[in-house]
Order: structure tokens, then sequence, then C-alpha cells
């Protein structure tokens, strides 16, 4: 078996191959992988890899799909320092460019109608493959493991770039927080090709526990069925995944509270309304809400059960080993409890970003800035007030479009977002504007406006308003303002 | 009634029509994941004017049958 001191995802796995060699590391169908096998198949898609010239420090651009093959050579690339460049199969022919283009990954594997030199994963036959007995090259823990690319809300998609000592520190602090042991077995419906999906897919191998590969939630009467006969004891979710479940399936779910251990839930905000429910669905289950980004995976964690008297808050670090501060504009800590940029830093925290024009005002030393804005109270429980890059300036005052969005929602209009436009009278700079759902809803437009009189401080009230079908969102339910004129 | 259902999958999914089969299931392409369940769900309510019951959703898994559930609606 191979060693690989600069991985801990890595070591841990062998761990659990010489520890447990027959417990069930992944399963796909009918397809069962032991921790044996998967360490097995490790070491022949790291044979194929190299048998196909690739080799240290090259990048190759990994279509995420739920398939073994791409696990294997996931983890594979970490084992000889080859950079896995993950991307989603099904984005945009314009992103995967963009991404190939900055890149250049000396190949790619997954099934891609946007490349053609792509490598379909049907096509790699690992079991050809021997594994070498060779030395492997010598490896840093901070060598870049993954370059990930973001989906954030604003501006241009960035690479990020974190290393073999980052991903596992990230699940290390997840394992630590959620609980989670090599008891467990869960389901993966979460794609892979985003920082929430991956990771999990991280946290089940360090934990030596058992991951079930699903395709994805659209199927609900599938995924039940995976969570009753695997006997699954948790899984992760995104806010619209759980909105789809809610829609599509009613209270079914909770049938499965006594065997599900925990939920993780991330990548957006949850109504408070949404956490309760959850609460009263699954009582003894830990529902572990997280907060971060993928420069920062799992800075902070909130426990609903723990927290039932505070569910507003985003939470606390993850562990010891991660730290959350506010800073000012300046660059300075706010240590009053007033709002300003949530900051980062910690073991999990990226270093740079793949273009170094990006880590232009992106740290203040070693702390990450999240662009999020917010504040944290004095038991150091934090909260979020809205997206800095996205705060409106209303003649000099900073107004949070997630303030203006919870207090139209809060009046009965199914979904709304709001941004800063110029100021049509060319007096206050920028002033907010609604773009609503209307939905079934009888609600008129003066009753909105007068009854945001009662919630809003009158510089946030909208000055403009428009009714739009839906509201633009990404896949993981974040509002996509930018697309908002 | 069939083939409109299928067409009308098929441009929820921005997939091509030949893909269709009655057999196909929520899942078993990439395209047809939640956002693409909403899409399909939303787009057959709105153009042939029917809507589903809230606890059939839940049922509505393939192809098959959701054809089923639009025929047997259709000649409420």
């Amino acid at each position: 078996m191979f060693d690989a001191p600069h991985s801990r995802l890595l070591c841990d796995i062998l761990k659990h191959a010489k520890e447990t060699p027959d417990k069930i590391a992944l399963v796909d169908g009918d397809q069962r992988v032991s921790y044996r096998q998967l360490v097995e198949r490790i070491e022949s898609a790291a044979a194929y890899l190299n048998s196909q010239g690739i080799s240290r420090g090259d990048y190759i651009m990994l279509m995420a799909q739920k398939e073994p093959t791409f696990v294997y050579l996931y983890l594979a690339a970490h084992l000889h320092g080859i950079i896995n460049v993950v991307v989603d199969a099904a984005s945009p022919q314009e992103r995967i460019e963009y991404i190939f283009d900055l890149t250049k990954p000396v190949a790619v594997f997954g099934n891609s109608s946007n490349i053609k030199s792509a490598r379909s994963f049907d096509d790699i036959n690992l079991d050809k493959c021997k594994a070498k007995t060779s030395a492997l090259p010598l490896l840093k823990e901070d060598d870049v493991a993954d370059v990930m690319f973001t989906t954030g809300t604003t501006g241009e998609s960035k690479g990020v770039c974190l290393t073999h000592s980052n991903i596992a520190g990230s699940a290390s602090n997840t394992n630590g927080f959620i609980g989670t042991t090599a008891d467990d077995i869960e389901a993966l419906a979460l794609p892979l090709s985003h920082s929430f999906g991956l990771g999990r897919l991280r946290c089940v191998f360090m934990a030596g526990a058992t991951l079930v590969l699903v395709s994805n939630f659209a199927n609900l009467k599938s995924l039940f069925t995976v969570i009753e006969n695997e006997h699954v004891t948790g899984f992760g979710m995104v806010p619209a995944a759980w909105q789809y479940i809610k829609r599509f399936s009613g209270k079914r779910i909770g049938r499965f509270a006594d065997q599900l251990r925990y939920i993780e839930i991330g990548s957006a905000a949850l109504p408070v309304e949404d956490k309760r429910l959850l609460m009263e669905l699954f009582p003894h289950t830990r529902l572990c809400m997280h907060y971060g980004l993928t420069e920062a995976s799992r800075a902070m964690f909130c426990e609903f059960h723990t927290n039932a008297d505070n569910l507003e808050t985003v939470g606390r670090p993850s562990s010891a080993l991660v730290e959350v501060s506010v800073f000012d504009e300046d660059g300075n800590p706010v240590t009053d409890g007033n709002d300003g940029e949530i900051c980062v830093r910690g073991n999990m925290v990226t270093k740079s970003y793949f273009l170094s024009q990006d880590n232009d005002d992106a740290f203040y030393g070693d702390w990450l800035r999240t662009g999020d804005w917010g504040h944290h109270d004095a038991n150091g429980n934090f909260y979020l007030t809205g997206r800095k890059k996205e705060l409106i300036n209303v003649g000099g005052e900073k107004v949070s479009p997630v303030t203006i969005e919870k207090a139209i929602i809060s009046l009965g209009v199914p979904d709304c977002a709001c941004i800063g436009v110029p100021d049509p009278n060319g007096v206050l700079g920028e002033v907010p504007k609604a773009f609503m759902v209307k939905g079934n809803t009888p609600i008129d437009l003066d009753e909105i406006k007068r009854g945001l009189m009662r919630l809003l401080p009158p510089h946030e009230i909208p000055a403009m308003w428009e009714w739009v079908d839906s509201i633009p969102r990404t896949s993981s339910g974040k509002i996509q303002r930018l697309k908002l004129k | 009634m069939e083939s409109q259902v299928k067409e009308i999958i098929a441009r929820a999914l921005n997939v091509d029509s030949a893909i269709i089969t009655d057999e196909l299931s929520s899942g078993d392409i990439p395209e047809w994941d939640s956002v693409g369940n909403l899409a399909i769900i939303s787009t057959i309510e709105q153009e042939l004017g029917i809507e589903f019951p809230l606890e059939d959703l839940f049922d509505l898994t393939s192809v098959h049958s959701i054809i089923n559930k639009v025929n047997q609606l259709s000649n409420v």
C-alpha cells in the first residue's frame, strides 16, 4: 500500500483499509467497494494517470459525476501531486472553456460535450492498470490539491487553490462538529462539483464511514428507498433541496427521524420557520448548518436544537483551529458589535487564488475577506446582514438588500430580491429597487409600501419596484443579483 | 397527448426529445435534477392548463407516470 504523508485524507483512508479492510467505503447502485478495494483502485488510478504521462504539478480537469471512477481519479491525483480542477459537466460551455483556457489541463476526464478531448469515465479501465512500486514524489501538505471555481453571486468566477492541508482541515473541523463516525452511512445527493458535496465525500472517507452515491434530489422516491435500504444515518442538503423535498414529499421524510443522526445544511440562507420545521420533524437529529465559502469551507456551524432560542445566528467557528472576526473597511477589527466585513482564518482557508490578481484586496494579512457583512454578539455568535459588495449605498447609508427582502417577504410576497440602482433624482447615489414575485398572493404594491413603512426606516424602502416571474438563483439557491437590473 | 407531454419534458430539460422514453426517470440524466423536475411540472401545468395535486408530486418520478397523471387529470 502507498504512503502519503502529505495528505491526511489519503492517510486516513489507508488507516481504515488496514484496520477495517472489509468495511464498505463506497456504494454505487449494486456496486460495493470496501476500504481495501478503495485503496487498490486509487493505486490503479494513479498508475493509469502515470501511464498517460501525467505527473506531479500537472493539472487535470475532472467533470464531477457520481461515478466511482471519478472518486478514484480524484484521490489518485492527490497521491501523485497532480492538481484536480473539478468542474460541473453541466456548466455552460462558456464557463468550461474559461476554466480550461485558464488552467490548461493536460487531460480532461468525464463526459463533456464541450471538450472533444475529454475521456469518458466509462472508457477508463482501471483493472488493466497495475500499481507501480516506484517511489512517489516528495510532496508537502501545503501543495495545491484542488482548484475549485467559485459560483459567486458577484463578479467573475475565481479559481480557488486548496492545499492538501486545507481540504483535510475542513473535513476534520466538520467531522468534529457534526460527530460523523465510522458507524455512519451517508447518502450523497449533492453535486460533487461544489465545495459542499465534495467536502461531504472527504468527511465520510476520513471518518471511515460509508458513502452511498445518489444521482441527485430529483427522484425523492428513489432517495427515500436508498435511505431505508442502506440504513442511511446522514446526508447533506442545500436550502433549495429542502424546499424541493417539502414541496414534492410533504413531511414524508420525517419517518426517517429515528435513523438519521445528522443532516448538514449549507450554501444559502434557510428561513427560521424551516429550521423550526426541521427541528419538529427530526427531534433527535443533529441539524448542522454551516457558513462557509469555497475559499474557507465550513468556517462556522450552528446546530439548531442546541441554538433553539437563537436560530438567527450563522453560528460560531467550526473548531478551535478556525477564527472568525469582523473588520471595518480600513482592515481594523470591529470590537463593539457593530457591522463590518466577516473575515476568517484557519486550517481550511485558502492562501491564494489561481490568478494572483484575484489576491488583491482578498486578504487582511492571513485573514480571508469573505465579502459578507455582519456582526457578532457578546457570546461570540455571528450574524449576517448581507454581501458587502451588494450593499446598497443610499446617500452614504449602507443598506443590506437581505434586510429589505426579509421585510417584503414577511408581508406575504412569495419571493423577492433587492439591488441598488442609480437614484433617478441624482441625489442619493443609489436607491433600493425591489424585484418581487407575485404568485397567487392578492397583495398589491400600495399595501407593500404601507407595510414596509412600519418595518423599515425610510431610506431602506425601495424607490423602484418590478413584478417578475421568478428570482434568478444559482443551483444552490443564492440570489444572482447581477442578473437583475 | 403522450407525444405532447414528451415534447414538453424535453423542452423543460433542454434535451433532445429522442431521449425522452417512457422508462426515463428523474435522476437518470444530469439534466433531470430537482430544478429540471420543477421546470417539467410548472411547464406542463402552464401549457396544458392542469394542476398536479401536491400529494401526487411524490409519485411523478418517470415519463410514464407523468403521462398517466396528465391523462387522468385531463379526463376529469
